[in-house]
């Protein structure tokens, strides 16, 4: 059963449409994120379901409990809702100890003392912090008032946990760290996840399934293997990871395969589905080009740099600046005159104009 | 679950909107709605009486002139003062700009008696001057318009000094230099850079100055009415004593017409500097100027403006206070403590002292509750409708000090609540006085508390009343104690509303310490205001240290 489930979600401020008729599924023990550039519409959606906007119009359910509806008029505070959130700038309460956070919303509920005690003595088992218990938020490091903050919201046992670019306020090591420590405690906790991200690498390294958004509207749902291997769109293909783009034309169909033309005339066989013919943009990932002083097509390389497990390049190759990816066991010298051959290839409509 | 759910938070807006209701918006409309009734009849009769007796009309065109004047002085010493103290390498100038500040921490009408004590007739300079030069009667009086301005003048230019001081502070330095890189000497740099680029922050601090010489009453009552010379606020006051609502209210909301206007000028400057982007809001530290050969004479005159008007007012008062009789010669037998002996033994003087203490208390209480719920539903609710109940309980701010008084008299002093004679008609007019000040501290306390900080509550699955208990209002504690300091100590002294509301056992410290002074027992008076001005340093310090010098003089 869908453990969060929003149909057609607007949200209107004044004249402006920030979240444009949004309709998605988090199922039972899912990772969910919404992806996008900021702006996007996606904490909008997320604060909705928390109950912190009021939508436009639209329906929220959360488990069986329908906490939105336009139609019927229907705003359950926030309060009241079985949600866990944790904020982007933790919004750890200062003028209380970290045992006073985490056993806050339990207090609220008037449980007795020893049940309390109990209940927070694993939440903070769960989040590393049990040490800790008697600091102050201002003695502890960012990532520390992270873990309160989930701490405080795991601890009430909420249906589902909604996550609003926690990960940013960390600096790039605790990050990468914290990704891993998220996508464990929730196979832990099995609680279904709503994560709200700008970063995409975040959003493909945790998700099991992601919501990409641009300009208030969902471009694309699948797995993260979905979208970053067949983006729907130009848009998702250009925000999701790295990627060239060629101007060309498709020459002829044959069942899946076309054949695309590019300006200098080399030509490319391509698996396609798209259906398109003439003009078309292709789009080639930095890491399905290969280098070779044998491949088919001329180029240059203009610049090297090292990326530790790869090795980075721009090469030129008639008239066009591309990307290139490569194992660091190929190294070729800047100004080095070479082949390249591109493995696979998506084919999107051209630009217009 | 139920299809709708109730947002408390109106029901908390409905409760303060009664509030302000009550104490603003009912009084102060009684005052408009009186000024154009005559017998019971909708008429402009008495705005005729204004305009045809030469006394009122007069005292109109006094009281404009008097704050133009007193303005126009403000910005002149206060930018001197604030280019001095802040721009140049005077030497001490922390020292020098904290005693500037001192006199506004005592209440106008301690200034007018402190300076009767120093230039009245038989005033302590006055009696030197004598000696000195053997006149037989001073060449100045401090009876009467000049008088007045001049005490004004000393107690008001402080606006004009720390609007100033701000946007000096905030002035980006390398405007200055980028101007002496192109040749430009200091004086040159004074004139076309600095001072236009500080010039908003002079008009803005001359218009406060003007406001508050407007709506003062205490120094032309003290220094005015012995020379029959009227303005505004004490004719308002002479009109109650006939007693003539009609001319009272109509001269009042005359009196708001012109703070209103001058308000809603000052507004349009702010507005209009903060489209100045050159003064930004951080501290850039500007280089100082090297005064060099002028350094010690500019800081030994600097150094006697400050002990003029900051140091003699106060040891005048405390003199007088240990002088056994007012006017005895200056020598250690005619020191004695039984004024303030007196004062201490004296019933109405302590009364007065439970009495002030009891209503800055309560008011103080009173208007930093109720401002911080406006805030709250506001600032961080963001309700619907809090934006004009923020308004409304602003509204006090723009209106005098007699105009308030006289709203509380037309609107709680008949049947069926009448509250004339007690002190409750003094407590109703200190919560409406000093709302603003409470709303506007709290707002800025509220301000800095994360919306997510109360997000993070309601998720936590905390209700309204819950969240303010244990999240909004315990984060907002150390701003709300200083506002409460900031409202107590200025109703501690206050003189104009209760002057006005006060009945025989309802007496205020400022009270007694007027009629005290008007009838002539000065240094019972000053015994009284030396103890009040003792409390009053005592907390502004309390203040300072609280606030790291934020709020407080």
């Amino acid at each position: 059963m869908d453990k969060i489930r929003i149909s057609r979600l607007s949200k209107k401020y004044g004249k402006v449409l920030a979240v444009d008729s949004v309709t998605l599924a988090v199922e039972d023990k899912e990772f969910f994120s919404l992806l996008g550039p900021s702006g996007c519409g996606k904490s909008t959606v997320l604060r909705c379901v928390a109950g912190l906007e009021e939508p436009s119009e639209g329906e929220i359910y959360i488990g069986a409990t329908r906490v939105n509806s336009s139609v019927d008029g229907i705003n359950v505070p926030t309060e009241i809702r079985p949600i866990g959130m944790v904020f982007q700038n933790y919004a750890v309460w200062p003028h209380m100890t970290v045992h006073d956070n985490v056993a806050y919303p339990l207090k609220l509920k008037k449980l007795p003392k020893e049940i309390i005690e109990t209940k927070l003595k694993d939440a903070l088992h769960t989040v590393g912090l049990e040490r800790l218990s008697d600091r102050y938020p201002s003695q502890l490091s960012g990532g520390e008032q992270q873990r309160v903050a989930l701490a405080r919201a795991l601890i009430k046992e909420p249906e589902v946990l909604l996550l609003d670019e926690p990960l940013s306020n960390l600096d790039a090591k605790l990050r990468e760290q914290m990704r891993f420590e998220l996508k464990d405690l929730q196979r832990r906790t099995g609680i279904p996840i709503l994560y709200v991200t700008h970063d995409q690498a975040e959003a493909l390294a945790m998700s099991d399934h992601l919501a990409v958004m641009n300009a208030g509207r969902i471009v694309q749902v699948g797995t993260p293997d979905e979208i970053y291997t067949r983006p729907a769109d130009r848009f998702v293909a250009d925000f999701i990871g790295l990627m060239n783009f060629v101007p060309g034309r498709i020459l002829s169909r044959i069942g899946e395969e076309a054949t695309v033309e590019f300006l200098s005339g080399h030509r490319l066989s391509v698996l396609d589905r798209s259906g398109l013919s003439g003009a078309c943009l292709v789009a080639v990932r930095p890491e399905d080009i290969s280098l070779s002083p044998t491949g088919p097509i001329r180029c240059r390389v203009e610049v090297r740099s090292y990326g530790g497990h790869l090795v980075d390049y721009k090469v030129r190759a008639d008239g066009a600046v591309l990307r290139v990816q490569t194992a660091k066991t190929e190294v070729y010298k800047e100004g080095e005159e070479l082949g390249l051959a591109v493995q696979q290839a998506i084919l999107f409509a051209a630009r217009e104009s | 679950m139920t299809a709708t759910h109730f947002d408390r938070r109106y029901l908390l807006m409905a409760a303060v909107g009664v509030f302000v209701s009550l104490i603003v918006i009912y009084p102060l409309w009684q005052v408009l709605f009186r000024s154009f009734l005559d017998a019971g009849v909708l008429s402009l009769k008495s705005y005729q009486k204004v305009f045809s007796y030469p006394s009122y009309y007069r005292a109109l065109l006094n009281s404009v002139w008097v704050s133009c004047a007193t303005a126009t002085l403000c910005m002149v010493l206060g930018t001197l003062l604030a280019l001095l103290v802040i721009r140049t390498d005077l030497p001490f100038k922390k020292t020098l700009r904290t005693l500037l500040v001192l006199p506004y921490a005592l209440p106008s009408f301690f200034a007018a008696i402190a300076w009767i004590q120093v230039l009245g007739p038989q005033g302590y300079l006055a009696r030197l001057v004598l000696q000195v030069f053997g006149f037989a009667t001073v060449p100045w009086s401090i009876y009467g318009a000049g008088g007045i301005v001049f005490v004004l003048t000393v107690h008001y230019f402080i606006l004009v000094f720390i609007t100033v001081a701000g946007a000096l502070e905030r002035m980006d330095a390398s405007l200055e230099e980028a101007a002496r890189a192109s040749g430009a000497g200091t004086s040159q740099i004074m004139r076309q850079i600095t001072l236009p680029l500080v010039l908003p922050a002079i008009m803005a601090g001359g218009l406060l100055a003007f406001i508050g010489a407007l709506a003062n009453f205490g120094i032309p009552a003290l220094l005015g009415m012995r020379a029959r010379f009227f303005v505004l606020t004490t004719s308002i006051y002479y009109a109650l004593a006939i007693p003539d609502f009609g001319l009272a209210t109509a001269l009042s909301s005359m009196l708001v017409l012109v703070a209103l206007l001058t308000m809603a000028l000052q507004f349009g400057i702010q507005r209009g500097e903060s489209r100045f982007t050159v003064i930004s809001g951080k501290a850039v530290h500007p280089s100082e100027l090297k005064l060099r050969s002028l350094r010690y004479p500019l800081f030994l005159l600097i150094s006697a403006v400050v002990v003029f008007i900051s140091i003699l007012p106060i040891l005048s008062m405390v003199l007088t206070a240990l002088m056994r009789y007012w006017g005895a010669p200056l020598s250690a037998a005619n020191l004695t403590l039984q004024n303030f002996i007196y004062v201490l033994g004296f019933e109405t003087a302590q009364r007065a002292i439970m009495n002030s203490l009891f209503l800055a208390g309560v008011a103080a209480t009173a208007a930093m509750f109720v401002g911080t719920v406006i805030s709250y539903l506001h600032v961080k609710a963001r309700l619907k409708g809090s934006r004009a109940l923020d308004f409304f309980a602003t509204i006090p701010y723009a209106v005098p000090h007699t105009v308030i008084a006289i709203a509380m008299i037309l609107a709680w002093a008949k049947p069926p609540v009448s509250l004339y004679g007690t002190l409750w008609i003094i407590l109703v007019a200190y919560l409406a006085v000093y709302l603003p000040f409470a709303v506007r501290t709290t707002n800025a306390t509220l301000q800095q508390v994360h919306d997510s900080l109360e997000e993070a509550a309601k998720a936590s699955g905390a209700k309204l009343f819950p969240r303010l208990r244990d999240i909004i209002l315990p984060l907002a504690r150390p701003g709300m104690i200083a506002g409460w300091i900031l409202v107590f100590m200025p109703a501690l002294r206050e003189l104009t509303v209760s002057i006005l509301l006060y009945a025989y056992h309802t007496e205020t410290i400022g009270v007694v310490v007027y009629n005290m002074q008007d009838a002539g027992y000065r240094e019972i008076a000053a015994a009284l205001a030396s103890i009040v001005m003792g409390l009053l340093i005592l907390g502004n310090t309390i203040l300072r240290k609280l606030t790291g010098g934020v709020a407080g003089f």
